[in-house]
């Protein structure tokens, strides 16, 4: 029972004073982030990336962890609360919440996505610390062939399933490798695409990739487009009283655990991320339920499926990310960097190698979820204001302290020269349908890619076909073939769903 | 909401966008072409292996052009990318593209300014730059607020975190110049 002493040992660390306050640091800033409009826990973590260079690897480890999780349920006041009209249907939660919220039930809506949350992330992290152990023994006997495999499913799903275009999606994530390329070779010294520019010698800092799509790309992009004029949230009725009748409690408990059931798995595989599950969801949710009628008019099943569905998703990122040091969404791409800069490589050794980190972080994740429970209600007021923030100012900010995040890297002008080129990139990406993500999930499973490759063919002698003679790699490159169909089948539901939507509200 | 007076122009006219796309398109090419180009100057040790440090450019090199490829076609069949949306996006606004060059402008002039100015004055005008071109009125409250955020976070920077800024025209001030 080695492992339930490791966990034991984990929760004994996290529950320290002093990382709880780190807990609480991570999951108030995630749900702040989590509020804003235009700032995601991708963003948050890359930004927050150099500010915590003087913590030490656990504490940043739980702040990281804490805004992840948080980043979650900001998401959801936001879509429940934020009365954007005209807006396309790309948040489900905002299909029923925000209709709730219009007819003086967004209290309750807040209330089940909340609690909905916290189910499923509890759950979530639970078979994250069962699965986890199991899947990391076994990821030990993988070779380096077989983790070719895995990047390549990694690549192929990543790149061909985010977004709304195959071929964007794609280059993309082509462009992401290219910009992994540059700097210098690690097996043979030699320099590649620096254009002789000495810092180009070391590549490209993710954060400076990561906070550019992110932050400037976004900012110049809702900058070109804004919406002018009063910002419009649903007022919520106060007290608890009004949080959960019983009826809501009883029509919302099931959606909770269907919708972790469908989440969690969906999350452990590449097949589109936290989106796909909370589609699925709510598909299942408008089948089953007994007010179908209500749905498109506030049917608070359809807030409390798919909320836990996303959050249980997150959970299940956590298993590839934390096993096999396989990033399937863009904030885990930037948690896998934020771990590099620790000197960490996440993989099955982590968990021999570090098991007390991994613990503790999975054990945070647990504290985490609860404190985002207890806090996230009461605090809704605070929320609002956040929401209300003027967008001159949020914009200017968050250009401000991608600016300042990129420059504290290196004092380099270079690279504040570098990100704005980078956010430019990033605006034409977001202007015509392509996804970022890909991008950074590129440019750092890029060079892991090639190194594995690098070595399969060192130890078979320049040999091609041991990448894929190994029974690993056949049965993935296989599962692939069958992922993609049932994915694209997954994609196309969810979109005549959407589309359904989308004629019954118009 | 009131409707406005005259029919808005949608996100990105038609003709603008697919042109647009295809300049997208083609630039994907241009990249993989000068990927393929350039990796035949990167040098080849005589220790490497099978699989030196060209091979990899090469694929994504290739991979570039045929994606770059897919994305002219779809453009051409008329499957153009469907923009972002986003809570502060409004669907119905044309692009400004005035916004998006002061925003640059004001970008570069907090790069050049950083070590001329110092980076707390450097911030100032990138704050109170990109403030102001997104709708902040009176002009000096962004500038009051981008000053004070400067000098804090260059405080906190200094005294928290015992990274320094450069303190630039405001160097000797203790507190800020650590």
């Amino acid at each position: 029972m080695t492992d339930a002493a490791a966990v034991l040992d984990g929760f004994a660390q996290a529950l320290q004073p002093a990382y709880l306050l780190y807990a609480l640091l991570g999951v108030f800033l995630g749900t702040a982030v989590g509020v804003l409009p235009g700032i995601g826990p991708a963003m948050a973590v890359a930004l927050l990336l150099p500010l915590t260079y003087d913590l030490d690897v656990t504490a940043a480890m739980i702040v990281f962890a804490g805004i992840y999780y948080g980043g979650m349920y900001g998401g959801s006041t936001t879509s429940i609360l934020l009365n954007t009209p005209g807006e396309s249907a790309s948040i489900v939660t905002a299909l029923e919440g925000n209709r709730m919220a219009k007819t003086g039930r967004g209290a309750a809506a807040l209330a089940t996505a909340a609690v909905g949350s916290f189910v499923a992330g509890t759950l979530g992290t639970l078979a994250l610390t069962l699965v986890a152990p199991v899947v990391a023994d076994w990821a030990v006997q993988l070779g380096p062939a077989d983790y070719v495999a895995l990047m390549v499913v990694a690549f192929v799903t990543v790149g061909a399933l985010l977004g709304s275009s195959v071929a964007r999606g794609l280059a993309s994530l082509a462009l992401g490798l290219f910009v992994g390329l540059i700097g210098t070779d690690t097996l043979t010294g030699q320099q590649r695409f620096t254009f002789g520019v000495p810092l180009l010698a070391d590549g490209i800092d993710v954060v400076v990739v990561a906070v550019g799509v992110f932050a400037v790309g976004e900012a110049l992009y809702v900058a070109s487009r804004l919406r002018h004029g009063p910002i419009e949230v649903i007022p919520v009725p106060r007290g608890w009283r009004s949080w959960m009748s019983r009826s809501d409690w009883s029509r919302s408990w099931r959606p909770w655990l269907r919708g972790t059931a469908i989440g969690f798995p969906v999350g452990t595989i590449p097949a589109g991320g936290a989106d796909v599950s909370t589609f699925l969801s709510y598909a299942t949710e408008k089948r089953l339920a007994r007010h179908r009628h209500e749905f498109g008019k506030g049917a608070i099943e359809g807030v409390a499926g798919p909320e836990a569905a996303n959050n249980a998703a997150a959970a299940g990122v956590l298993v590839p990310l934390l096993t096999l040091g396989l990033p399937t969404t863009a904030t885990a791409a930037v948690m896998i960097a934020a771990f590099q800069t620790y000197g960490i490589q996440p993989g099955p050794l982590l968990f021999e190698n570090q098991p007390v980190l991994v613990w503790t972080l999975v054990a945070s994740l647990y504290i985490g979820n609860l404190m985002l429970l207890v806090f996230n209600l009461p605090l809704v007021g605070l929320w609002v204001k956040v929401l209300r923030v003027p967008r001159h100012y949020l914009y200017a900010g968050i250009l401000s302290f991608a600016a300042l995040g990129s420059y504290a890297l290196n004092f380099s002008t270079v690279d504040l020269v570098l990100l704005l080129g980078i956010g430019v990139v990033g605006f034409f990406m977001r202007r015509h349908g392509y996804p970022v993500a890909p991008l950074v999930v590129g440019m750092i499973l890029g060079p892991m890619a090639e190194e594995q490759v690098r070595r399969t063919l060192a130890i078979s002698q320049g040999d091609l076909t041991a990448l894929v003679t190994s029974p690993f790699a056949a049965t993935a490159y296989g599962l692939l073939a069958v992922l993609l169909g049932l994915a694209l089948w997954a994609r196309r539901r969810e979109r005549q769903a959407s589309a359904r939507e989308m004629a019954m509200s118009g | 909401m009131s409707a406005p007076a005259t029919t808005p122009d949608p996100p990105v006219r038609p003709g603008a966008r697919r042109v647009e796309e295809y300049v997208l398109g083609a630039a994907i090419v241009g990249l993989g072409v000068f990927v393929l180009v350039d990796t035949a100057s990167i040098a080849v040790p005589g220790s490497a292996n099978a699989v030196g440090p060209r091979t990899f450019p090469y694929v994504v090199g290739a991979l570039l052009v045929a994606a770059g490829a897919a994305v002219l076609t779809a453009t051409a069949l008329g499957r153009l990318g469907e923009a972002e949306d986003g809570e502060d996006v409004d669907p119905e606004a044309g692009t400004d593209w005035r916004t998006v060059v002061q925003l640059v402008a004001f970008f570069l002039a907090h790069a050049w300014l950083v070590e001329r100015a110092g980076w707390p004055l450097a911030l100032a005008a990138l704050f109170a730059g990109a403030a102001w071109t997104l709708g902040a009125r009176p002009w000096w409250r962004p500038v009051l607020i981008g000053l004070a955020l400067g000098v804090v976070l260059q405080a906190v920077f200094a005294t928290g975190l015992g990274l320094s800024l450069p303190p630039g025209l405001l160097e000797g001030v203790p507190i800020l110049d650590d």
